[in-house]
């Protein structure tokens, strides 16, 4: 028999709950993202998966459960705590700061390893230059790797739809992360972008790091999350591999509606 | 020859306000470049120049050694002010701001000692214009090496949107705070500046016209960038002096008129960064996708 090791769950999610108003968004939640993982996020539209990760990344905070990363609860922290805790995010509808360059949005980013006093940063001594050099630099090596150097200096606002997701993921990057929280990064994208957002999000786990995101392209999921969960109406589904999560039963049944042969075995049961 | 010399003699002290109402409005730009709405520079000038005053008065110092103190007296003040206010959302701070004001004007009318309460403080002491333009240089240095700094970044990113920037790590309250410092240091200068141009303080000296003109002059040049308070400032102090000169008759309604036409025409103000970077890359802007 093949004994498998367990591996070591990064972010850790218990019996979560969260409601608004008497609308139970999420409720006694579970869910295990193991370390260096890329873990797909499913479930139909108000499923409560945008909920769950505003849940992670401390936009919303839970009313019950716990929520682990490594074995630090994080679920009563405010965001800017958890995101100095390695925990950062995109948005499902682009979050870009107006008014700022395409460049300037990933040095934002990187605020969290400025590595220098706001006092010297003002004087302009000659560390906080060199400080503010090393994290432009570290911010075109990030455009350059989310495939949109060129644009640089262009204001975020002018880019197409596909290309101001990217600067969102090298923003979030900027900050170095140990998790990375994608909220729908393909959405909006064709084929071939979506295909290069999977390709870099493959690299990004191969360089250490975890990945949760929400995607619907079911081929997208198969090919790209080593895991996958699956909520409906704030409750986690069902967990597993892609190709078990996406024949199961509930899943076919969430995303499908009941097949008529279920329909006839309940009625005939 | 002479006839500049005329000009010169009758435009000086437009100059010196023109000054003055440019370090009321670098205080009302500091805290909206983070997204915060504030009269409460009418109170840090009030302090700071009060302050600053009776420092002069009391010690006899030269009035540009007591500046700092009119500074650190405002930066004082604002950050207890922004202790207690920041907690406030948008408007509710805006308004509580305005209260702020009112108040002010009763703590001057009372507290006699500092002030000399209904009757005024005199203030018997110059300030050359030369030493006013190198101090709004100064100041305007500050805000330069601020915005290239990283408060710059993180201010632009508070401003635009707090949660985003909260989830980037950045703490909005934190970053409005020195904010709300950097205010209250201009502000109290402006005050101290304000006296020494006056030279009396009278119980209103502080009071919704300078809240007026300090927002009316952001909004006017601009409030993306530390350049449009500025210019807005100049524009709002020389319009009224300039059309009295040239068409008397629409003197009164020159400042309004032009508000009105900024406002409809160019909402973001006459100096604008985005709308440079914009005009930078024209081919761009064609793109943009569903949501833009």
């Amino acid at each position: 028999m093949l004994e498998t090791v367990p591996r070591q769950n990064l972010l850790t999610l218990s019996g979560v709950g969260k409601s608004f108003g008497g609308v139970a968004a999420v409720s006694d939640l579970d869910l295990c993202v193991p370390t260096g993982s890329v873990t797909g996020l499913m479930g139909p539209n108000g499923a409560g998966k945008t909920t769950l990760i505003n849940l992670i990344s401390g936009m919303f905070r839970a009313d019950r459960g716990t929520i682990l990363l490594d074995a630090m609860p994080i679920q009563h922290l405010p965001s800017h705590e958890i995101a100095a805790a390695g925990i950062v995010r995109t948005y499902q509808n682009v979050r870009l700061f107006s008014g700022m360059t395409v460049l300037e949005q990933v040095m934002a980013g990187c605020f969290l390893r400025r590595g220098t006093s706001l006092f010297a940063s003002f004087l302009g001594l000659p560390k906080a230059r060199a400080a503010k050099l090393r994290t432009e630099a570290e911010a075109r090596v990030l455009l350059e790797r989310v495939g949109i150097a060129d644009r640089a200096d262009v204001l975020a606002e002018t880019l197409s739809y596909g290309e101001q997701r990217r600067v969102e993921i090298a923003r979030a990057l900027g900050a170095r992360p140990r998790l990375l929280l994608l909220d729908e990064p393909t959405a909006g994208m064709n084929a071939q972008e979506s295909e290069r957002i999977g390709q870099l999000v493959h690299e990004l786990r191969d360089a250490g790091l975890t990945v949760v995101m929400v995607e619907h392209n079911v081929r997208l999921v198969k090919d790209f999350c080593d895991n996958v969960a699956v909520v409906n109406f704030g409750r986690m589904l069902v967990q597993g591999t892609a190709a078990h999560c996406i024949a199961h039963p509930d899943v076919q049944e969430a995303y499908f509606g009941r097949s008529r042969d279920a329909e006839r075995v309940k009625a005939v049961g | 020859m002479e006839a500049l010399a005329d000009f010169w003699a009758a435009y000086q002290s437009t100059l010196g306000f023109v000054v003055v109402n440019a370090f009321f409005a670098l205080s009302a730009y500091a805290a909206l470049s983070t997204g915060v709405l504030s009269f409460a520079t009418v109170a840090y000038a009030a302090f700071g120049g009060f302050i600053g005053a009776q420092l002069v008065l009391q010690t006899g110092i030269d009035p540009l050694l007591a500046l700092p103190a009119a500074g650190l007296a405002g930066a004082g003040l604002a950050y207890a002010v922004g202790l207690l206010f920041l907690r406030l959302e948008g408007h509710w701070m805006a308004l509580a701001s305005l209260a702020l004001v009112l108040i002010t004007r009763v703590v001057v009318l009372n507290a006699a000692t500092l002030t000399g309460g209904v009757n005024g403080l005199s203030v018997p002491y110059e300030v050359s214009l030369g030493a006013l333009v190198v101090l709004l240089l100064i100041a305007m240095f500050a805000f330069h090496r601020l915005s290239v700094s990283w408060y710059g970044i993180a201010s632009r990113a508070v401003r635009e949107d707090p949660a985003v920037a909260a989830s980037l790590g950045m703490v909005p309250r934190r970053v409005q705070t020195i904010a709300f410092v950097i205010s209250g240091a201009v502000g109290g200068i402006g005050g101290m500046l304000l006296a020494l141009t006056l030279q009396f303080l009278a119980p209103d000296t502080f009071f919704i016209n300078i809240a007026f003109t300090m927002i009316a002059a952001v909004v006017l040049g601009g409030s993306y960038h530390w350049v449009g308070a500025v210019i807005g400032a100049a524009v709002f102090t020389a319009l009224p002096v300039v059309m009295q000169a040239l068409v008397p008759a629409i003197q009164d309604v020159a400042n309004g008129a032009a508000l009105l036409l900024i406002m409809i025409f160019v909402p973001r103000g006459l100096f604008d960064p985005r709308a440079l970077a914009l005009r930078r890359t024209p081919v761009a802007k064609a793109a943009g996708g569903p949501h833009a």
